[in-house]
């Protein structure tokens, strides 16, 4: 395998950065990518996202050709797809600049977001994906999956697995009266219980991304 | 030369993932490199059994939809080298895989593994066919209960039906104390039915509920008896000629039984 060296997807707020070392032929690029999207379509299925590629500029048709690769193998929805020169562009693909300190669990498009409620216990075997956030009344079992694009909130026992943000929206929270996930997820961020876990916790606890890492807390500090 | 062996049983509840867990860890621990491969899709254990489930990311039926490459889904044990697990998917049903896609999921394993041991699901439909499907050798368990011994003459006879030649017998949660009063079917009346080669009894042990809630295969547990039942068959899919604990008579196994006793008191 020669990673570091082949084509690179990076993520940012907006969506994909297509990273296209120089020397590739537009077959090269188009195959590569076509399997790198493959082996990822779970992770961007039902993402709204806006693609934009450096390296090499690619010739209209090649052009159209990897945006209809995006398209078909991806499953989300490409807003737009263009050529960036990176030369112009900083390096870091951090966020420019820190969101305000209070209310940065609520980002705008999140907070006034779809929002699915769910009235019962979600056994083992049960997905839900939903594109929004999605409540449940009730807990959450070994073995059950809930994928939201948005933010999860359980008023009840989280013991299974829960993805938020699943289309790359690192704001998503996972909020649960009392978090004893087998893992959790928000956008490309993966965690899991330590395997001595400590669960004498009984307070609700807050699941956010800090810095690309899960970090739970008490929820009450976050009044 | 690799091996897949599936271990598989018929009715549910007798043991196949307890012993997939243990044989899996056994062999192991005997620096064989090793995968486990839970069919069970739906209903998967094996990962809890392993103290694996909180690790799972992709799964068996990512691996054979192309959603993800085979190495991302394999998770190593995180206690024994060379030992990993490729877990069932939990929401998906028996129908997602189909045995042809097996057969070639087994034939990639064989480049990496010595042992690629595949954990049954009970029943004989679609994940019993899939599991078997790419099987060279099998594991039959059973436990001495009529119906336990039924439901493995039946599939002892679908495993011979699928050219998966001489399956072997193992007879799990044997009570020694009731063999001897009469009250449970010996280790013989069982052979006699059932008239295949008997790879180990495993007895009754309390050893083996605490060590599946906790995720630890039992047969690293130096003092539980059903933890060197599963040493010694470990041994004997090497090819091994370790004794058994019984073969003759029930007073045999109960000597035997008392004998280990004797040397490890638990």
């Amino acid at each position: 395998m020669d990673e570091g060296r082949g084509i690179v997807f990076k993520g940012n707020s907006e969506g994909l950065i297509i990273v296209i070392p120089e020397g590739y032929t537009p077959e090269q690029i188009i195959s590569e990518t076509e399997a790198k999207v493959s082996a990822a379509a779970r992770f961007f299925k039902g993402a709204r996202i806006k693609v934009v590629y450096r390296g090499p500029q690619l010739s209209e048709k090649d052009e159209a050709r990897l945006r209809s690769v995006l398209d078909e193998k991806s499953g989300a929805i490409i807003e737009s797809f263009s050529w960036e020169d990176d030369s112009a562009q900083p390096r870091n693909d951090a966020p420019a600049a820190p969101a305000a300190v209070f209310r940065k669990h609520f980002s705008h498009d999140l907070s006034e977001d779809n929002c699915k409620f769910v009235r019962s216990t979600l056994r083992s075997g049960t997905r839900i994906e939903f594109d929004g956030s999605v409540v449940v009344i009730g807990d959450v079992n070994p073995g059950a999956e809930i994928i939201a694009s948005g933010n999860v909130i359980v008023l009840g026992t989280l013991r299974g697995l829960v993805h938020a943000g699943a289309g790359g929206n690192r704001e998503a929270f996972i909020y649960a009266l009392s978090l004893k996930p087998t893992q959790i997820r928000i956008a490309e961020a993966i965690a899991r219980c330590p395997d001595d876990a400590d669960d004498r916790v009984l307070s609700p606890e807050i699941a956010t991304v800090k810095d690309g890492v899960i970090i739970v807390e008490p929820a009450y500090t976050h009044r | 030369m690799s091996e897949v062996i599936v271990i598989t049983s018929g009715k549910g509840g007798v043991g196949k993932t307890t012993t997939t867990a243990n044989i899996g860890t056994g062999l192991a621990l005997l620096g064989k490199k090793v995968v486990l491969v839970d069919t069970d899709i739906g209903l998967r254990n094996l990962d809890v059994v392993m103290g694996l489930e909180n690790r799972i990311v992709y799964d068996l039926v990512d691996v054979v939809e192309g959603a993800c490459r085979l190495k991302q889904a394999l998770i190593k044990d995180k206690r024994y080298d060379g030992l990993y697990l490729l877990p069932a998917a939990q929401t998906r049903d028996k129908n997602a895989v189909t045995p042809a896609q097996m057969v070639k999921l087994c034939d990639e394993l064989r480049n990496e593994f010595d042992f690629i041991l595949i954990d049954c699901p009970a029943g004989i439909e679609q994940g019993f066919k899939n599991a078997i499907a790419g099987a060279d050798k099998s594991i039959v368990v059973t436990t001495p209960e009529v119906s336990a011994v039924r439901d493995a003459d039946r599939i002892i006879g679908l495993l011979e039906a699928n050219e998966i030649r001489n399956p072997k017998l193992l007879i799990n949660r044997v009570r020694q104390d009731m063999v001897k009063r009469g009250d449970m079917m010996s280790i013989d009346d069982i052979i006699d039915i059932l008239a295949i080669e008997l790879i180990g009894v495993v007895p009754d042990d309390e050893n083996i509920i605490i060590s599946t809630n906790r995720g630890e295969p039992a047969v690293t547990d130096q003092k539980s008896l059903a933890g060197q039942a599963y040493r010694n068959i470990t041994k004997r899919v090497l090819g091994e000629n370790v004794p058994l604990m019984d073969l003759n008579v029930s007073e045999g196994l109960l000597a035997k039984m008392k004998k280990l006793f004797g040397i490890k008191p638990a």
